[in-house]
């Protein structure tokens, strides 16, 4: 006899817990909360009181940048040394420095939250970096 | 049909809708109630027109964005 017979045990836990699932078809599904919070949150920018730092993402690196939102409810854009492709872009005339190569960046039409300013400056650098 | 999450930039809020062949970008505006906004794929990628059919822009269950129209300098600097 080729194969002789030396006894059975029980097979490690995680193998029996593979032939349970096999048997029990597939578990149901676990329904996942989405986060739902801004732009700005969620890009790592942080508020303390009403001035948001962060930077601004792109394909073509980050730019760090702070906002500042008035009482008014005007916000104010601020990009910190812009590179050269920034500077050579058709806009640039709209960045006032404001120094320690600070810049302000003018909004001529205001957006009506800080995400969609930070989406519209990322917009813009991207443009910069592909024209 | 597709799917479509609509996350609403300013305050993270998703917004789900189905839309059929031909809804354009104003019509999923307009329904959701979000005049003055914008939608786009994202910061990196061009707003979608109002008349520009989304349906056709965008895979079932894609995610995009919507924000308030803004312009960096355009009636001073231009």
């Amino acid at each position: 006899m080729r194969v002789k017979p030396l006894g059975t045990r029980t097979a490690p836990a995680s193998i029996r817990d593979l032939f349970s699932r096999v048997r029990r078809g597939q578990t149901p599904a676990i329904s996942v909360q989405r986060r739902q919070i801004p732009y700005w949150q969620e890009h790592g920018w942080t508020l303390e009181g009403t001035v948001y730092t962060g930077t601004y993402q792109t394909p073509h690196g980050s730019f760090q940048g702070w906002i500042e939102q008035e009482r008014s409810g005007h916000i104010n854009f601020f990009l910190y040394n812009p590179s050269l492709e920034i500077r050579r872009h058709s806009h640039w005339t709209c960045f006032q420095h404001r120094g320690s190569d600070w810049y302000l960046v003018h909004m001529g039409q205001q957006p009506k939250d800080v995400s969609s300013g930070i989406i519209t400056i990322e917009r813009l650098i991207t443009e910069a970096y592909e024209s | 049909m597709k799917k479509l999450s609509v996350v609403v930039a300013g305050t993270g809020q998703i917004r789900d809708v189905e839309i059929q062949p031909g809804t354009t970008a104003g019509d999923i505006l307009h329904q959701l109630n979000l005049t003055d906004y914008l939608l786009s794929k994202g910061p990196n990628e061009p707003f979608f027109a109002a008349a520009e059919s989304a349906y056709d822009k965008v895979k079932d269950g894609e995610k995009i964005f919507a924000s308030t129209k803004a312009e960096v300098g355009v009636t001073v600097c231009a």
